[in-house]
């Protein structure tokens, strides 16, 4: 049986092709990655007038640039002659990229302002037609870079919708309210289709299982808190936040009068730097705020199509074919606090992230074992109406789930369905050409 | 004081070599002291593991943690195990007080799920007195292409 587009993605599953074929994918690349917003990066990664690091768009190349007057840019890394990328590094500091194929030359802004023997050209010729390509729009939110080659894209602010609070949240952990990524980057690639990688950092119905391993070596008394989390009678939530994204809500009892002591920092700094960072809290936030603020330490927030949020980190999910997926971890460390802390979050960060880490290979390696799964034919469909029964409207007017629950995939796929079907509410999306059968 | 001599070093390697091929984890753990380190740099050579991410930055007990978790049998990443074999060549051996600093490079076969892959790169051993012998103090190993994406890192390299 031969299924349209708007077939494959239904209210409660999803049909396998949608992870495995080309055609889809190049869909998505254009209704999804180069049609919306996507993430880019965090500001602090080019603080510098100069600095610069790359960053695909989809699977576009581009550089994130800041130039001399402060401002960020992200231009496509493809030199306006005849096609050469013109920058070679992942980061660093220049005014000026040179095409060292026929020697053109721009500012980091996206002119190009040197053309080599410049009078073998006719009198028509204007250097300003061939600027380099620019992310039609850049907008950030508390650091966080976002671009998007659709010009009429809502802003950003929008976009973000109810993600917007759970984002102060993680930024007000530094009594400065800014986080930085100056720490390096974890890389780790997998086989597998990026949508995996976006469904599972979101979802707790998995820890128990795929994590059962991290949670017995951080003994009893950690390992088994960290179980209760995810267990069939926890009391966290998941929560669709609109426009795709999605929180695994971990502070169901959020603005408690105690002091909490995030996890993070349990057991690995002193009590001098703790005390010392949690009275700077105070001082600017209150206690209630900070007990807020320190209850949703454990975060695991999902912004559609490709940043996860999660414990210090932000997350970038790079597609790279239908098969194939990056991921880039940038984990972020806090302005303002003791450098015991910020070391506690990278010690953390390390012991369950990254290539090596004992937890994220763990789920990595569920999504090859998915992708060799779904060759099966005959079973057909992914089930995501785990909760369909239970969940509720929020007293946020926002759909809550148990945290086991699958209303997070559930928002990402009524939005992945929206854009890729044309009917996303908040933005105009290009008619579809046909109702074409994939 | 003894001195390390180089054929002592290489030998340390090799049978530190074999160990974590075989995963003889238990008895690789014992060729190190219980302040040891095991550093893996992210991102380039590792100037500061207080101010950057590494792949790896683990003291003897973290170690501990990371080998009981791989040989526990619901260690996904490493369920079917990964295959290695690992070659180790370039030995120089640098004397510091109390041992001797040994700089090695190594050239990794991986095979796990049908896929092989080569790694290369650099290990920096401490090497102490200790107990009436040679220990690892600190092992730090740094990869060749440990600026780019890695797939499932999780045998010990
Ligand atoms: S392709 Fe860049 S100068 Fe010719
Ligand atoms: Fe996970």
């Amino acid at each position: 049986m031969e299924l349209k587009l708007d077939e494959l993605v239904q209210d409660s599953r999803v049909h396998r092709r949608i992870y495995l074929e080309p055609e889809i994918f190049e869909l998505e690349m254009e209704r999804i990655f180069e049609s919306n917003w996507v993430f880019v990066g965090h500001e602090s990664e080019v603080a510098d007038p100069g600095d610069y690091k790359t960053v695909p768009i989809g699977t576009q190349p581009a550089i994130m640039t800041r130039d001399e007057g402060g401002e960020i840019h992200v231009l496509m890394n493809r030199c306006t002659h005849r096609g050469s990328t013109i920058c070679q590094e992942q980061r660093g500091n220049t005014h000026t990229f040179r095409c060292w194929y026929h020697g053109w030359t721009f500012n980091n802004k996206g002119d190009l302002i040197g053309v080599p023997y410049a009078n073998g050209y006719g009198g028509s010729f204007d250097k300003r037609n061939f600027s380099l390509i620019k992310a039609a729009r850049v907008e950030r939110y508390r650091g966080l870079v976002f671009a998007s080659l659709n010009p009429e894209v809502e802003s950003l602010a929008d976009y973000l919708a109810s993600a917007k609070y759970y984002i102060d949240l993680f930024m007000d952990l530094s009594p400065q309210g800014e986080v930085e990524s100056r720490s390096g980057i974890h890389k780790y690639g997998y086989d597998g289709n990026w949508k995996f990688q976006m469904e599972n950092g979101v979802d707790g119905y998995h820890p128990n299982f795929v994590h059962q391993s991290f949670f017995e070596t951080q003994g009893k008394q950690l390992g088994r808190q960290a179980m209760q989390l995810f267990a069939g009678n926890s009391e966290c939530e998941s929560k669709d936040l609109g426009n795709g994204h999605a929180i695994l809500d971990m502070a169901p009892r959020r603005a408690a009068t105690t002091r909490p002591v995030p996890n993070l920092l349990r057991g690995a700094t002193s009590r001098a730097s703790s005390d010392a960072y949690i009275e700077s809290l105070i001082r600017r936030h209150g206690n209630d705020r900070t007990a807020e603020i320190l209850a949703a330490s454990n975060v695991n927030l999902a912004i559609f199509p490709n940043l996860l949020v999660i414990g210090i980190q932000l997350r970038i999910t790079i597609p790279v074919s239908a098969k194939r997926t990056d991921v880039h971890l940038l984990p972020t460390t806090l302005k303002g606090v003791p450098d015991e802390i910020n070391v506690a979050r990278l010690r953390a960060h390390e012991s369950f992230y990254g290539p090596a880490g004992g937890g994220a290979p763990d789920d990595v390696e569920m999504f090859t074992r998915c992708t060799e799964g779904l060759r099966v034919k005959g079973a057909e469909w992914l089930e995501l109406s785990r909760g369909l029964e239970r969940e509720r409207i929020g007293v946020d007017g926002l759909t809550v789930g148990h945290i086991t629950d699958e209303v997070p995939q559930r928002a990402f796929y009524r939005r992945w369905k929206a854009l890729m079907c044309g009917v996303a509410q908040s933005r105009q999306i290009k008619p579809l050409r046909v109702a074409r059968t994939v | 004081m003894a001195t390390l001599r180089r054929a002592e070093a290489e030998d340390m390697l090799y049978a530190e070599a074999r160990l974590l091929d075989e995963r003889r984890y238990g008895e690789w753990l014992e060729m190190l002291t219980e302040d040891s380190t095991y550093w893996m740099p992210c991102n380039g050579n590792g100037t500061d593991p207080n101010r950057e991410i590494s792949l790896i930055y683990d003291d003897f007990a973290k170690l501990s943690d990371r080998i009981d978790r791989l040989t526990s049998d619901v260690a996904h990443a490493q369920s079917p195990p990964s295959k290695t074999k690992r070659l180790i060549s370039n030995v120089q051996v640098e004397p510091v007080d109390d041992g001797a600093n040994v700089i090695s490079a190594f050239i990794l076969y991986e095979l796990r799920r049908g896929k092989q892959r080569v790694f290369a790169g650099r290990y920096e051993h401490r090497i102490r007195f200790e107990d009436g012998r040679w220990k690892i103090a600190a092992k730090k190993t740094v990869l060749v292409d440990n600026d780019e994406v890695i797939d499932n890192l999780t045998f010990i390299v």
